[in-house]
């Protein structure tokens, strides 16, 4: 019982973090990353092969150092931020939206073939087992008292990282990948380099990729090809839509209701004798359906991205009457009653 | 019979799913204006109701099975179109929500078809193939009647683009949608008949996609779909002679690629023209006007 | 073609040019849409860019600003050489631009709107972002104390928390010239600020065009109505099929000769008709 809690706990805590690296993507920026998953796979196996020691008996794999949390999650994150950075260059300037779309789920199934191909990069089909659980030595852990304190880790992990996302989105960089996604001719117009500003938001958006990654096969001590099929993305956009696209607390209500309640629980059921898997496959096609449902009736998702208020940004306002105190400004108001919506001129040329 | 020879008549098999597949998505795009991510799952959901009519009821002939799956398949996207995806593009200016739903789609399809056939490989019951010798090449009847299939499509394609009023409107339409419906051009109607036929060909796609594998399996579709997107973007997205053109060659340097390389990796080779075609040439071989 | 000479600065003024180009050329599949326009823009005054539709002004202020690359010429801003410059190279140079149908940041709120357009924020690094929050901080206040200060001129205070998509068609107007002005230009490009606008709001916004020259702001205006270009502009070019037909003031230029008057004739009648 308790196994199950905070399993289902740790998936809360990693899922947060996944979601708040795809929402500064597509929710802040509108990359729109359908290969998102491929870069968290990177960060589970860069993650494990770092933490595993040279070699394993039965076992092929790179590096094999034998480093400490959290050095070999750190190692994740920024090789899946090495990832992005690569793919963000090749593609980000020149793609239109889905084009990009079209070449990030290619490499995210191109990526899937090769590891679960190639069996001298990361153990192919079989993926990595094994991999050391963090710390448990040294605090003499049951393996009930792993689950629970690595859950609670993940917790502290989270909420960092939310710290350091709550920054990032509030600081003018966070406006202005918004900006971006918007309208990217005007965010270029008023001097933001459009291309640098996503490869930014693609290198930040990956980190937490790869973090979650490495704390995911740590937690599991295993990871494989099955793990990480193209469709995962679409659970990280179905925690992110259902929560609200641009809202980093969205992040972890979508968490909470999609991949806790919705993927995970069920998945402690006994599987229904004859079928195995079919409660699995249901509950994958009824992400798809409810994704499909929220985007319908409630596109802005649970918690909307808020709008930012005036004292926020630290200046004090003017009562209302007194705004309107300069006479112009009155004139010009009331001119803007009768002001008509600019009629569609010829644009482009 | 060299391996090389082996490999371009594997190429040839290819080369003829590939290209009836990538029509099917071309078709689709040039009314749509979008990308269907789900397009690999409709070719799965094609090669099960063949299955299902070649081996579970009726017990067809492959082939008279494939034609009824297609038809199934026709009326499938046009139902997609009226209740999903037309509704969705229709309503959200921005692009994004409709290529979210067909991924969201493409989830729900797959493990649908999980849910109901499970993830055992499966065989369809094909008639006895008898090998030819075709020049240097050796190939089965099933092999040839597959490209005997997909070029009798391209043609009939071919035709009807260029000389019916159907296929003229077509062309109207992905070319200039809103163009096209000023000037009386019943755009609901060649909506629903291109989701028809881009339905049905991916369903012809899916069959003989597993028949030219000699197995199905229910991923396979989706796994297909990023060497369809090859071919598609090779070819110029949304043109349907570029997708034709596309198809030829992702289609026959996966097959020839497999003869030097670990064959395993031969449809990535597909990932490697993608990246090529978006570096060099990013508008495909053969550029649509006015979408450059 | 040309009737006054088109290399001194605005005709024959001993003004220091702020913007120049010659030889520009852009096509579109084949159509010429600018084939050789060259002008130069006097420092620190207003000049009204005209020509009958389809004469290449909106092609012109995009090839300018950055926005799109003409086939050949070149572009000065000063004395620096800004041919094939992205967009935002050149607003950082100091030239922004507004759009004739406007371009809002529709999911920011107003204020936001101005706030993206302030110059040199330490904040659009991530590494200030995570190392040195008073700065930011100190920066997000002085520049949201300058942006409120230009939405009360500009009539939009009491909007400043709406997010701009919701703003009517004149208060986009209004929004998209404050937000240029909160980039603090030495040069500005309008592109039809007048387009689409009440009557009522001409005149207002003339003033604030006026304004910004006192300001020593450089102005470009793509303008179809005479009667604002006479009111409010010092110079005027005029485009016609993509080349540069003349420069020089409006009532030299109706003075000129019979083509011109002809020509100009055309456009008032363009403007009366819209």
């Amino acid at each position: 019982m308790t196994y199950y809690i905070f399993t289902l706990v740790f998936f809360l805590f990693d899922y947060f973090i996944l979601a708040m690296g795809l929402n500064i993507q597509y929710g802040s920026t509108g990359i729109l990353n359908f290969a998102y998953i491929g870069f968290v796979a990177v960060g589970a196996y860069v993650t494990g092969v770092a933490a595993m020691p040279a070699n394993v008996t039965g076992e092929h794999y790179i590096l094999g150092l034998g480093l400490p949390f959290p050095l070999n999650t750190l190692l994740g994150g920024v090789a899946a931020m090495g990832l992005a950075g690569l793919v963000a260059l090749i593609t980000l300037r020149r793609l239109r939206t889905d084009y990009l779309a079209i070449v990030l789920i290619s490499l995210s199934l191109v990526f899937y073939d090769f590891c679960n191909n190639d069996v001298s990069l990361f153990n192919g089909a079989d993926g990595l087992y094994n991999v050391p659980e963090p710390l448990t030595r040294a605090l003499g852990l049951s393996s009930n008292g792993f689950i629970i304190f690595f859950a609670c880790l993940t917790g502290v992990v989270s909420l960092l990282m939310w710290l350091v996302m709550s920054r990032i989105m509030r600081a003018p960089l966070g406006r202005t990948f918004r900006a971006v996604r918007d309208d990217h001719v005007t965010a270029a117009a008023l001097g933001k380099d459009t291309f640098r500003m996503q490869l930014k938001s693609m290198l930040i958006g990956s980190f937490f990729a790869g973090i979650g990654g490495g704390l995911l096969i740590q937690f599991g001590g295993s990871f494989n090809p099955t793990a990480w099929l193209p469709g995962e993305t679409f659970v990280v956009f179905a925690v992110l839509i259902v929560g609200g696209a641009g809202n980093n607390m969205g992040m972890f209500v979508g968490a909470l209701l999609v991949e806790t309640l919705l993927v995970h629980l069920p998945a402690f059921l006994p599987d229904i004798p004859g079928h195995p898997g079919l409660i699995e496959y249901f509950d994958l096609a009824l992400v798809g359906l409810v994704l499909m449902v929220m985007l319908w009736f409630r596109p802005q998702g649970i918690v909307p991205e808020r709008v930012r208020r005036t004292p926020s940004f630290g200046v004090s306002e003017k009562p209302e009457h007194e705004a309107g105190r300069l006479d112009r400004t009155t004139a010009l108001a009331a001119a803007l009653g009768a002001v008509e919506p600019a009629a569609g001129a010829e644009e482009g040329r | 019979m060299t391996l090389f020879w082996l490999s371009f008549g594997f190429g040839l098999v290819t080369t003829s799913v590939l290209a009836v597949a990538a029509i099917g998505l071309s078709l689709q795009f040039g009314i749509t204006n979008y990308v269907n991510f789900a397009y690999g799952d409709f070719m799965a959901l094609g090669a099960y109701f063949t299955y299902v009519l070649n081996n579970e009821v009726f017990h067809l002939n492959i082939w008279v099975a494939l034609a009824l799956a297609a038809l199934l398949m026709g009326g499938f996207g046009v139902l997609i179109n009226r209740l999903l995806l037309g509704p969705f593009a229709r309503r959200f200016h921005s692009t994004h929500y409709v290529l979210i739903v067909t991924f969201g789609l493409s989830l729900v399809m797959l493990n649908v078809i999980y849910s109901i056939w499970g993830a055992d490989v499966r065989f369809y019951a094909l008639p006895f193939g008898v090998a030819h010798h075709v020049g240097p090449l050796l190939l089965t009847t099933n092999q040839l009647i597959v490209m005997g299939i997909a070029v009798a499509l391209l043609v009939a394609v071919h035709t009807t683009l260029k000389t019916t009023r159907l296929g003229k409107s077509m062309r109207a339409m992905s070319d200039n949608g809103t163009l096209a419906m000023t000037s009386g051009i019943d755009t609901k109607r060649i909506t629903t008949i291109t989701w028809f036929l881009s339905g049905a060909l991916s369903g012809v796609a899916g069959a003989v996609l597993g028949i030219g594998e000699g197995n199905l399996t229910p991923a396979a579709g989706e796994l297909f779909l990023f060497v369809i997107f090859a071919a598609v973007i090779l070819g110029g997205i949304g043109s349907i002679y570029g997708a034709m053109a596309g198809a030829v060659v992702v289609g026959m340097s996966t097959e020839i690629s497999a003869a030097f390389i670990n064959p395993a990796y031969k449809l990535d080779i597909a990932f490697v023209v993608l990246i090529l075609t978006l570096l060099i040439r990013p508008n495909g071989l053969i550029a649509r006007p006015g979408t450059t | 073609m040309s009737i006054t000479d088109t290399s001194n600065p605005a005709a024959g003024t001993t003004l220091s040019a702020a913007l120049r180009c010659s030889g520009l050329t852009k096509a579109f599949q084949g159509v010429h849409a600018v084939n050789g326009a060259e002008f130069s823009i006097p420092t620190g005054q207003i000049t009204a860019l005209i020509g009958p539709n389809g004469a290449g002004k909106t092609t012109v202020v995009n090839i300018l600003s950055g926005a799109m690359k003409s086939d050949s010429g070149q572009i000065f801003i000063g004395e620096t050489e800004t041919t094939g410059w992205p967009s935002h190279r050149v607003a950082r140079h100091g030239l922004l631009r507004t759009f004739q149908l406007s371009r809002e940041l529709g999911g920011l709120t107003v204020l936001e709107n101005l706030l993206t357009a302030a110059p040199n924020q330490a904040g659009d690094s991530l590494f200030n972002v995570l190392t040195r929050p008073g700065l930011i901080r100190r920066q997000e206040r002085e520049n949201a104390q300058r942006a409120l200060e230009l939405l009360e001129v500009y009539g939009l205070y009491r909007h400043r928390d709406t997010p701009a998509r919701e703003l009517s068609g004149g208060q986009k107007k209004l929004l998209e010239i404050s937000r240029a002005v909160m980039g603090s230009p030495s040069i500005l490009l309008l592109d039809e600020p007048m387009a689409g606008v009440n009557p009522a709001l001409i005149d207002v916004l003339g003033n604030y065009i006026l304004e910004l020259k006192r300001d020593g702001v450089t102005v470009l205006m793509i303008e179809h109505n005479l009667g604002v270009v006479e009111r409010i502009c010092d110079y005027v070019i005029v485009l016609a099929e993509g080349r540069t037909l003349a420069t020089g003031r409006l009532s030299d230029l109706r003075q000129n000769t019979e083509v011109v008057k002809a020509y100009l004739g055309e456009v008032m009648d363009a403007s009366a008709a819209n």
